[in-house]
């Protein structure tokens, strides 16, 4: 709720005015959108994406993105590999374990429709939407971090876009 | 020792027990009845001058007229190489279990049994090993298997 503390601060600016009139709601989608922490769930390459994201390079922090080991702090969740049907029960508890509002990224191919195990496979389940509601679907085998970073941007600005009638619905 | 002395050493002290294939590209490849399967590996181990003693990998195949299972032995004393298989009929998939006699055998023989249901005798540890627990769609492997999210790779 970083905006939230700065808010005086940006009120001391307003000229001839310690206060500063805003919505209720545009504050909260704000501060929950520039501050998604996302849960570790990285099953095949396209983690490498990921971490090089998160790393210095492309700097994951600056839009408000830090991970997290476990689903009780995660607001968000990049699956960003193969699920395969044996994983598919796992992603459902962690999601389902995970506080509300919480989105999900359906990274690469193989969450979106299988990918390149779409053809001649028993074990890749055919797009986690089967599993979980999905947000954002990044195509890409795997999508490069540019491509990651575009995703998240949309889904700020989708969080933004929401108004508070709509949290008990997600 | 080099791979043409390892197959002449293998046809005139083995003969009749491996038949030689010309199949393998890298390695040796021989053929051996399922029923004396326990009998040469047990030899091919104990061998002084060839000591395979170790198991790199057992690999059902499913040809679509008959089932193989490729047993591929390194010797990591005298540094050879030597791959050998079993040919069943779809209606006789039953191979002996290697597992004392290399110990790799075990999850390998566990996943022919559960991906290809190739029945695998004296085996004391046969369970679900790579899919689900409660998995119930036959043998994924198999050439004739399907499912209901099955997609086969179109002909190009």
């Amino acid at each position: 709720m970083g905006l939230i503390k700065k808010v005086p601060v940006y009120a001391e600016h307003v000229p001839g005015g310690g206060f500063v009139a805003t919505q209720l709601e545009s504050v909260l989608s704000h501060a929950q959108a520039c501050s998604m922490w996302y849960l570790l769930f990285a099953t095949a390459c396209c983690a490498i994406e990921l971490m090089c994201t998160g790393a210095s390079r492309y700097d994951f922090d600056r839009l408000g993105m830090i991970f997290r080991p476990t689903p009780r702090q995660a607001d968000l969740i990049i699956a960003a590999g193969t699920i395969t049907k044996k994983m598919a029960p796992r992603l459902r508890r962690l999601y389902d374990q995970m506080a509300e509002p919480r989105y999900v990224i359906a990274m690469g191919g193989c969450t979106i429709r299988g990918g390149p195990f779409y053809y001649d496979s028993y074990a890749v389940e055919k797009g986690i939407d089967h599993i979980v509601p999905v947000d954002i679907y990044i195509p890409g085998c795997p999508p490069r971090p540019e491509s990651l970073l575009e995703g998240c941007l949309h889904l700020q600005k989708k969080i933004k876009s929401q108004k508070l009638a709509d949290w008990h619905e997600k | 020792m080099t791979r043409d002395e390892l197959k002449e050493h293998i046809l005139k002290k083995y003969d009749g027990l491996l038949t030689p294939l010309e199949t393998g590209v890298f390695d040796l490849m021989f053929e051996v009845k399922p029923a004396n399967l326990t009998n040469v590996a047990r030899m091919l181990r104990d061998d002084e001058q060839l000591k395979f003693d170790f198991l790199n990998n057992i690999a059902g195949v499913d040809t679509g007229e008959q089932f193989e299972v490729v047993y591929s032995l390194s010797s990591i004393s005298n540094n050879l190489r030597l791959d050998f298989k079993l040919v069943l009929p779809y209606d006789e998939a039953v191979v002996d279990s290697v597992k004392d006699i290399w110990t790799a055998a075990d999850w390998h023989e566990r996943e022919i049994w559960e991906l290809y249901g190739i029945d695998v005798n004296n085996h004391d540890n046969l369970k679900r090993f790579l899919l689900p627990d409660d998995w119930d769609q036959g043998y994924p492997m198999r050439k004739d298997w399907d499912a209901p999210d099955f997609v086969r790779m179109p002909e190009l």
